[in-house]
């Protein structure tokens, strides 16, 4: 009898506590995409904090050094349109890129185009690494 | 080349940085001990700047 009362509790308490761990795990994913590395911060991975936080914002600063473009909302295509999702994976380095980008972009060279590569791509590996802390924040990846 | 924020970067410099940030970024992010870190790195950089070469001369014929 006490038996199954003890397993019928922890039946209740099992289900509270995933769905909160769920939570706390979006929360980190979501802090993760806005300041890259602030996620696996969170979790006290600081090695991977630091060079998440370092490997977007190297791209991010040689993206926009070299004039890439940064795709905007309102895009005239799905390419466009792409670009702007992988652009916004940087978080909040996506607006440090429009400061830092005075003069607008310029893909009329290769800098230009090298430099669209590279924003895409900081954007793209964050978005990578807030998958990587959610999951690790769920307890299925370390 | 001439970047903006005044550095200048030949296609080979633009390729080996590219490839060695993003080296690092997976060797961090899928690896934990230090040691396997070191040798994912070091093979993930090697096959990004093979295959980038063999894409160079792959297309070097149709370059002209």
């Amino acid at each position: 009898m006490e038996e199954n009362k003890m397993a019928g509790e922890a039946a209740i308490v099992a289900p509270q506590r995933d769905a909160k761990r769920e939570a706390i795990a979006f929360v980190i994913a979501i802090a993760g995409w806005l300041v890259p590395g602030l996620g696996h911060a969170l979790l006290k991975m600081w090695g991977r904090a630091a060079m998440c936080f370092l490997t977007v914002g190297v791209l991010v600063v040689l993206g926009a050094g070299m004039r890439g473009n940064l795709f905007s909302s309102n895009g005239n295509d799905a390419f466009d349109s792409l670009g702007f999702i992988a652009d916004m994976g940087t978080g909040t380095f996506y607006l440090a890129a429009r400061s830092l980008e005075k003069e607008g972009p310029d893909v009329s060279h290769a800098d230009g185009d090298y430099g669209t590569r590279f924003l895409a791509t900081a954007g793209v590996l964050n978005l990578l690494a807030a998958l990587h802390a959610f999951e690790a924040a769920r307890g299925r990846k370390a | 080349m001439n970047a903006g924020l005044g550095f200048k970067l030949s296609h080979l410099q633009s390729m080996l940085l590219f490839a060695l940030v993003i080296s690092v970024a997976f060797g961090f992010l899928s690896k934990r001990r230090p040691a396997d870190r070191v040798k994912y790195i070091a093979w993930a950089l090697f096959l990004f700047l093979l295959v980038g070469v063999g894409i160079g001369w792959a297309m070097y014929p149709f370059s002209r």
